[in-house]
């Protein structure tokens, strides 16, 4: 297939946090809000004059620092924010705007807070509590908490604009790259896609972690460039699999994976689309602020719920996908050390494939993969006992 | 005029090299040290292959398949396979009632369970971690100063075992170093790293889902201590090959590459 036009920009875009597109919306007044989990609405920091950012690591080295700090066996991705907060990777944010949604990262943000890593007059640091069931109260509680803790700081802190209509101009805007992104991704469900996994990442990647309003162009001219795009005749993978997992924002990951003759068609992990680019739907009833709070917590699919519902709710949504993107197999995929992804790695790993019949691949792996022969490896034999089953499937079905 | 078919698994420490011919009979193997750059090892290793054929280019094998970690620098394959795929298939030709594998290679350690036609059912392998690899076994045997054969034989003389507590090679190597310098037993500190990779290997056949009719291959297959070990842990007998365990990956390619290669003709 022909290169994609952006690709290459775009690739470099990724390679700092504080890229040229985030340099450009402080250099146009705008305010850096940086944030580290699917559970702070990402809208709600595209309020006014503020921009989102998916906190991300990509110039890490080593992380004795943070490790220091945090201990060995704590999240890399944790460590990771904590070492380049340290070395002053984050000094262009205005706010951190967290959730009390992991120990790690709480304990990684509280670093940056008591550190006072980011030394600005108007710099704030919030830790949002997010209720581990999802009900009414809960809602109420976690819609509370958001008004306290990041909108009304970010009114008395810089004057944003927190009012209904505000939040419904970022809805609508957010929509709009949530329908781009959506389109882009069901190119994944054709028989031969006109678009790879790692192509994908990227792009969503750069939906997170780049202000929005600067990418939409460009992402905009992607979406019509693939419209035409042709796929080479020989399809380039051997299998299809969904990838199921934790924090994920090493594209360099997806790439392993698809050369190792695996297309990744479905991304169901922190900083994927599934869940983070569905559109918000808003009725003219109900209070805007709990309609948007109310989805997030609604769609999460994060294991830190227990209770039997989301449990199944997940499993069921990841058979979804397998079918929905015509999938061959399931990679699990789970950051080292995080304590939920852990358990749910191994017990969903096991019963999607009891239970759906679905091939499974689950890994554990560091925040940045790099060059890994035995993770090439692993993937590769599984991608042939895919191509095996497939064979085997055909010629029974030749049998019949 | 005969055909022939070319197996070459390029593993980190000796790349293995096996030829067969149409009905699947081994007419030439051999087993060098690996080099640094993986293409040279592959090509030394298929021209001394074929050179024993009388053969003098590789152009005149039907069909190449690479295995091994240098799988994807093997000049003139057709294609590469993985080598957990490969010891599967090269496991099953030599033995159809082996059931399931641990290999143990120069720089991993993977549990392997066998279908009835050879392809892999379920397989687990260690990470980055060389623990348990064959690169431990030599950096233990040369904290003893021995070969890798005379520190098989040292823990088989062993009456009591030393266990062994650290899993990291660094950490184990400065672990055996003191417990030398205290003057324990040198037989029961190796009969204690044996088990110790025993158990490793124990978590991989299990992940694997491997229950009974297990074997083992790669380098490590021909010490006699550690498969001691691993029967020990295990509480089963470990089937011994009857062909070299360190060439069933580059068996198995060679067998894929046979099964293609026919079957292209065809």
């Amino acid at each position: 297939m022909k290169d994609l036009k952006h690709l290459y920009y775009f690739e470099q875009l990724l390679e700092d946090a504080n890229n040229q597109l985030v340099r450009q919306g402080k250099e146009e007044g705008k305010l850096a809000l940086g944030y580290t989990c699917f559970h702070m609405p990402e809208v709600l920091l595209n309020l006014d004059n503020c921009f989102s950012l998916r906190l991300r690591a990509p110039k890490t080295g080593s992380m004795d620092i943070a490790t220091y700090y945090m201990s060995n066996y704590t999240c890399e991705f944790c460590r990771a924010i904590l070492e380049r907060s340290i070395e002053g990777g984050f000094n262009f944010l205005d706010a951190l705007l967290a959730v009390d949604a992991c120990a790690q990262m709480n304990r990684c943000v509280e670093n940056v807070e008591i550190q006072n890593l980011i030394d600005k007059e108007k710099f704030f640091v919030s830790h949002v509590d997010v209720p581990y069931k999802v009900d009414d109260s809960a809602i109420t509680h976690y819609v509370q908490q958001i008004k306290l803790k990041v909108m009304d700081k970010l009114s008395e802190n810089y004057g944003v604009d927190i009012s209904d209509k505000s939040i419904r101009k970022a809805v609508e805007e957010h929509n709009a790259l949530c329908r781009i992104i959506t389109e882009i991704g069901n190119y994944r469900k054709e028989d031969n896609p006109r678009i790879t996994g790692y192509e994908f990442h990227i792009l969503t990647l750069i939906s997170y972690a780049c202000p929005r309003y600067l990418v939409m162009e460009k992402l905009t001219e992607t979406l019509e460039e693939l419209k035409t795009r042709e796929c080479d005749d020989k399809k380039q993978f051997r299998a299809k699999v969904v990838m199921v997992g934790s924090e994920m924002d090493d594209p360099e990951f997806t790439k392993i994976i698809e050369e190792s003759g695996a297309l990744v068609v479905a991304d169901r992990y922190c900083f994927g689309s599934f869940p983070g680019r569905e559109e918000i739907i808003l009725n003219d009833t109900e209070d805007v602020l709990m309609q948007v709070c109310r989805q997030y917590l609604v769609d999460s699919l994060c294991p830190r719920y227990m209770s039997t519902e989301k449990i199944d709710e997940r499993r069921a949504n990841v058979d979804y996908l397998f079918r929905e993107f015509n999938a061959d197999g399931v990679i699990y995929e789970q950051i080292k050390f995080c304590d939920y992804w852990g358990y749910e790695r191994v017990l969903s790993g096991y019963v999607v494939n009891k239970d759906y019949g679905h091939p499974i691949l689950s890994i554990d792996r560091p925040y940045m993969a790099k060059a890994s022969g035995q993770l090439r490896t692993r993937i590769q034999a599984f991608v042939e006992s895919l191509e095996i089953k497939k064979i085997n499937k055909a010629k029974e079905g030749k049998k019949k | 005029m005969s055909k022939y078919f070319g197996g070459c698994d390029v593993g980190s420490t000796y790349t293995k090299t096996v030829i067969l011919d149409e009905s699947g009979k081994i007419v030439s193997t051999n087993t060098i040290r690996s080099k640094m750059n993986s293409e040279e090892s592959a090509k030394a290793g298929l021209n001394q292959a074929i050179s024993e054929l009388g053969l003098s280019s590789l152009k005149e094998l039907a069909y190449i398949i690479g295995t091994g970690y240098g799988r994807n620098k093997v000049p003139q394959a057709v294609e590469n396979i993985s080598e957990i795929s490969c010891h599967a298939m090269g496991v099953h030709v030599t033995d159809p009632n082996v059931k399931a594998i641990i290999d143990i290679g120069g720089q991993d350690v993977k549990g392997i369970s066998i279908d009835v036609d050879g392809t892999v059912k379920a397989f687990a392998m260690n990470d980055k971690c060389a623990a348990g690899t064959g690169r431990f076994f030599e950096n233990m045997a040369n904290a003893f100063e021995l070969s890798l054969p005379e520190f098989s034989d040292l823990s088989l003389t062993a009456k009591n075992v030393i266990p062994i507590t650290a899993q990291c090679t660094v950490f184990a190597e400065s672990e055996i170093i003191t417990l030398v310098g205290e003057g324990k037993p040198r037989e029961e500190i190796a009969a204690g790293i044996q088990l110790a990779v025993a158990k490793r290997c124990f978590v991989m056949a299990k992940k694997a889902g491997a229950v009974d009719s297990i074997t083992l291959t790669g380098g490590c297959a021909k010490n006699e201590g550690l498969k001691k070990a691993i029967e020990k842990v295990l509480k089963l007998k470990v089937i011994n090959l009857k062909t070299d365990p360190q060439i069933m990956g580059a068996l198995g390619a060679a067998e894929y590459a046979r099964q293609k290669g026919l079957a292209r003709e065809a």
